[in-house]
């Protein structure tokens, strides 16, 4: 399970289950994918070296839309961290009393 | 071989990572602070057991969230790939030093365990095996790094000895080290193990006679690495510290990065890590009053005593897996990866073992710190009868340490599942979300692990 090349690109020697139904598969590895955007993301991430221009433009599309997702992702977390933060703080300050 | 551009974040990007990162390590020490302060504390305010049990678990799913927002993937890669060559001279002489010391110190457990005075706070052997073995030098693998392979007075007695190098089944892979790990902690359990010396010695000779048929049988690599229950433990905590050996000396590394790759490669290992895991719960559970509580009706039924710490040891354990399994078998519906639940299991695992070491530090700190004078004093006059016996007072603050290990281990657990996570799902939000089930286990474990630390140890009724 050795890998040296940087994150995100993690290459076990066989992949388990049934691949042969995977809706989409790397054609250089052979992982298979549930979704289209994880294989371009992954190709970008595991295989830089070797990427066409259009597989390049679609990396960056791809990366961009996750950028986006995430920064969803961190307002819902911030929030979740207040929550977490003043809820215990005001259980403490109403125990105090 | 240069990656496409939009993957390099701005510096600020990871400056404010960097940020969040101490954060999150600043937010142990003070969750550890609050807990002194609780402990300390309690009769005045009395906080109550569920707000302080709510608090623990929160500042670990806060952890969570906080290592989210490290979303750079070249900053989680640099963190877990930063290592620093370290030059020992004169590595050979050290070697052998440290070979010679364990075969003394197997020799010490045997001999003043058998010929020294027979009360254990006293005895050199006792005190050698429970002080300076099973809590310090535990600590020292997963605080420093493992000094196990080279002290390993069996490992170097197999050195001199021939083998038969006989084939070692490949199905049996680590699981005889998995059952060796219940049996010995069991047998420490049910037996007066630490309070009498002969039988302590006797353990030790049985325990040597059994290894060196072993290594006869299978060779001394295959025996140490994949059968014997102590090398493994300490192999296991090694991965967590910052140390580790390279082919030119030492090398360092940040804590719990070596837990990231190439720790478990199949399901016994899995197994192994949630052995370890729940061995350390089931050793402090046991002399709790919920332990007694279990233990006095069944006992009273009619039951062996023995018998039943054999049954809960395995029912928990049996449980231990299912909560891991199925954590692991919800993060891959969330994620709808295609990779197996064995492949998962066998990557989110090793993170565990931060925990382990954790909560091994909050069990064993006080007791090591409150033995090491007596264990000084053995070590001056092995065969003197106790006048008095030095032992360390322990301060009440102290506590706050144990508390802070225990959510330190978790927050370091968290932070390499997420740089595992990051490595194995090719979108970040996927490796996020693959997260969800394992934190919430981690939660509950770190409100049970933080119960069991702050309840009053009692002797139980049938040990």
């Amino acid at each position: 399970m050795s890998n040296d090349t940087g994150r995100g690109t993690f290459a076990p020697e066989a992949f388990e289950g049934d691949p042969a139904d995977a809706p989409h598969r790397c054609d250089r590895c052979g992982r298979p994918f549930e979704r289209e955007e994880w294989l371009t993301l992954h190709r970008g991430l595991a295989h830089p070296g070797d990427l066409t221009d259009a597989e390049k433009e679609q990396f960056r599309a791809a990366h961009a839309d996750e950028q986006a997702q995430l920064h969803r992702f961190r307002l819902i977390a911030l929030g979740a961290l207040v929550l977490i933060y003043f809820g215990l703080l005001l259980i403490y300050a109403l125990l105090a009393l | 071989m240069q990656r496409p551009d939009p993957r390099r974040g701005p510096f600020i990007h990871r400056l404010a990572a960097g940020l969040v990162l101490g954060a999150i390590l600043l937010a142990g020490t003070a969750a550890g602070h609050g807990g002194s302060l609780a402990s300390g504390a309690r009769e005045s305010i009395a906080i109550p057991l569920w707000l302080f049990l709510a608090t623990g678990g929160g500042a670990v799913g806060a952890s969570f969230l906080l290592a989210s927002f490290v979303t750079d993937r070249l900053l989680v890669e640099r963190l877990d790939d930063w290592r620093r060559a370290i030059p020992v001279p004169g590595e050979r002489i050290v070697v052998r030093a440290m070979q010679s010391l364990g075969l003394i110190g197997l020799g010490a457990v045997i001999v003043f365990g058998l010929v020294g005075p027979p009360e254990a706070i006293a005895n050199v052997s006792v005190l050698l095996v429970w002080v300076g073995w099973w809590s310090g030098l535990a600590m020292v693998a997963y605080l420093v790094g493992n000094p196990w392979p080279a002290l390993n007075p069996w490992r170097t007695i197999a050195a001199v000895l021939p083998s038969l190098d006989r084939h070692y089944p490949d199905r049996l892979a680590a699981w005889p080290s998995v059952a060796g790990l219940l049996a010995l902690v069991w047998i420490e359990v049910v037996s007066p193990l630490a309070d009498d010396p002969r039988l302590l010695a006797l353990v030790a000779i049985g325990y040597t006679l059994v290894t060196m048929v072993g290594v006869v049988l299978f060779g001394a690599d295959v025996w140490f690495d994949r059968v014997d229950p102590v090398a493994r433990v300490f192999s296991a905590y090694g991965h967590v510290a910052p140390l580790t050996r390279a082919p030119d000396g030492l090398s360092l590394r940040l804590p719990g990065v070596g837990l990231s790759r190439g720790v478990a490669t199949d399901w016994s290992d899995v197994a192994f890590v949630v052995a370890l895991v729940w061995t350390t719960t089931y050793d402090g559970m046991v002399a709790t009053p919920l332990g007694d509580a279990i233990v006095v009706p069944l006992a009273e039924a009619g039951l062996p005593p023995v018998l039943v710490y054999a049954g809960g040891l395995l029912v928990g354990y049996a449980l231990f897996l299912l909560a891991f399994w199925l954590a692991v078998r919800a993060s891959q519906r969330i994620t709808s990866t295609r990779l197996s639940v064995r492949q998962l299991a066998i990557l989110f695992a090793p993170p565990l073992l931060a925990i382990a070491a954790g909560y091994h530090l909050a069990h064993y700190l006080g007791y090591f710190l409150n033995l090491v004078p007596a264990f000084v004093a053995a070590m001056t006059a092995p065969m003197a009868a106790p006048a008095s016996v030095p032992v360390l007072a322990i301060p009440g603050w102290f506590s706050g340490i144990a508390l802070a290990a225990v959510v330190l281990g978790h927050l370091l657990a968290i932070w390499i599942a997420h740089t595992v996570a990051y490595d194995v799902f090719p979108g970040r939000l996927q490796a996020i979300r693959s997260q969800y089930p394992l934190v919430i286990v981690m939660v509950v474990y770190t409100m049970v692990s933080l119960w069991i630390v702050t309840t009053p140890a009692i002797d139980p009724q049938y040990l």
